[in-house]
């Protein structure tokens, strides 16, 4: 299925690229429009841009609302979502370093990708890496 | 010539905590209220995402409202409102460095804060550098 965002993706949107090809739809196409550009239905399902159904609601990120809406149990994940969201929202009370660390180097993928399309490719590498070691580090880990 | 970014909004009355949430988000992200009206924050990537979710965000509560990305006219209300905005972070690294002469301090306590206060750091303030340089030297006296 197709789906649509704003272009200069950072720290959300890889992380909700990553989501959706790794566990909702992994035949999913991207398109990335100008920032503040209607999104037609035609296009696909538009992600992380404001007002619509799949972005920031209650404080929480769009990676966030994802996950929950799919309906993915995975600690792991969850996880991610937490440091998804003190990275790409405002946060009283943070409990994940981490965060602001990823949003700095999504940033900085982006600056040295030729297009989202590259930065989606190396955002997918950077939160493979994530997983893997929050998994290897969790308590139910062999 | 700097770049603001300005937002309005209005929220019903009931109930206040929703109120209360939004200033407080404003106020963590180091935006300054003027004449209890408008909130000004520069435009940087960050804080333009994040307005951008504030506005979204207010509209989904049931209130209303406008951001904009704004030029000063007069020039000189530029420098006007950058002081402001130091002031505001220099007020904290003021009290951090008080605290850091004090013969016992809670150094974790006083990082937190100072990263807290750097990320509302806009125009780079002196003072922010004097207390990471404490800080370190501080750091070091413990071993």
């Amino acid at each position: 299925m197709k789906w649509l965002t704003w272009k200069n993706i950072g720290v959300d949107r890889m992380g909700c690229i990553w989501l959706i090809r790794r566990w909702i739809d992994p035949q999913a196409e991207f398109t990335f429009i100008s920032s503040g550009e209607k999104s037609s239905v035609n296009n696909g399902e538009p992600f992380d841009i404001p007002g619509e159904h799949y972005s920031h609601h209650s404080g929480h990120c769009t990676f966030y609302a994802l996950l929950a809406e799919n309906k993915i149990n995975d600690p792991i994940l969850t996880r991610i979502a937490q440091i998804v969201d003190e990275a790409d929202e405002v946060q009283e009370v943070t409990l994940e370093p981490a965060a602001l660390g990823l949003d700095l180097i999504c940033r900085g993928l982006r600056q040295i990708s030729r297009d989202d399309f590259e930065a989606l490719e190396r955002g997918c590498l950077i939160y493979d890496a994530l997983y893997a070691q929050l998994k290897m580090d969790s308590p139910n880990s062999p | 010539m700097p770049t603001w970014l300005l937002l309005h909004y209005r929220l019903p009355n009931k109930p206040s905590a929703l109120r209360v949430y939004i200033w407080r988000k404003l106020k963590r992200l180091g935006a300054i209220l003027l004449h209890e009206a408008v909130w000004v924050l520069p435009d940087l990537p960050r804080t333009a995402e994040q307005v951008q979710w504030l506005t979204a965000e207010i509209q989904e509560m049931g209130g209303k409202a406008y951001s904009w990305r704004a030029n000063s006219i007069l020039g000189q209300d530029d420098e006007t409102i950058r002081q402001q905005f130091n002031e505001q972070v220099d007020a904290i690294y003021t009290d951090l460095l008080k605290k850091l002469e004090k013969p016992r301090v809670d150094l974790q306590e006083i990082s937190r804060q100072y990263q807290q206060t750097a990320a509302q750091d806009f125009f780079h303030s002196r003072l922010g550098s004097l207390v990471r340089d404490k800080l370190k030297s501080k750091r070091g006296e413990k071993l």
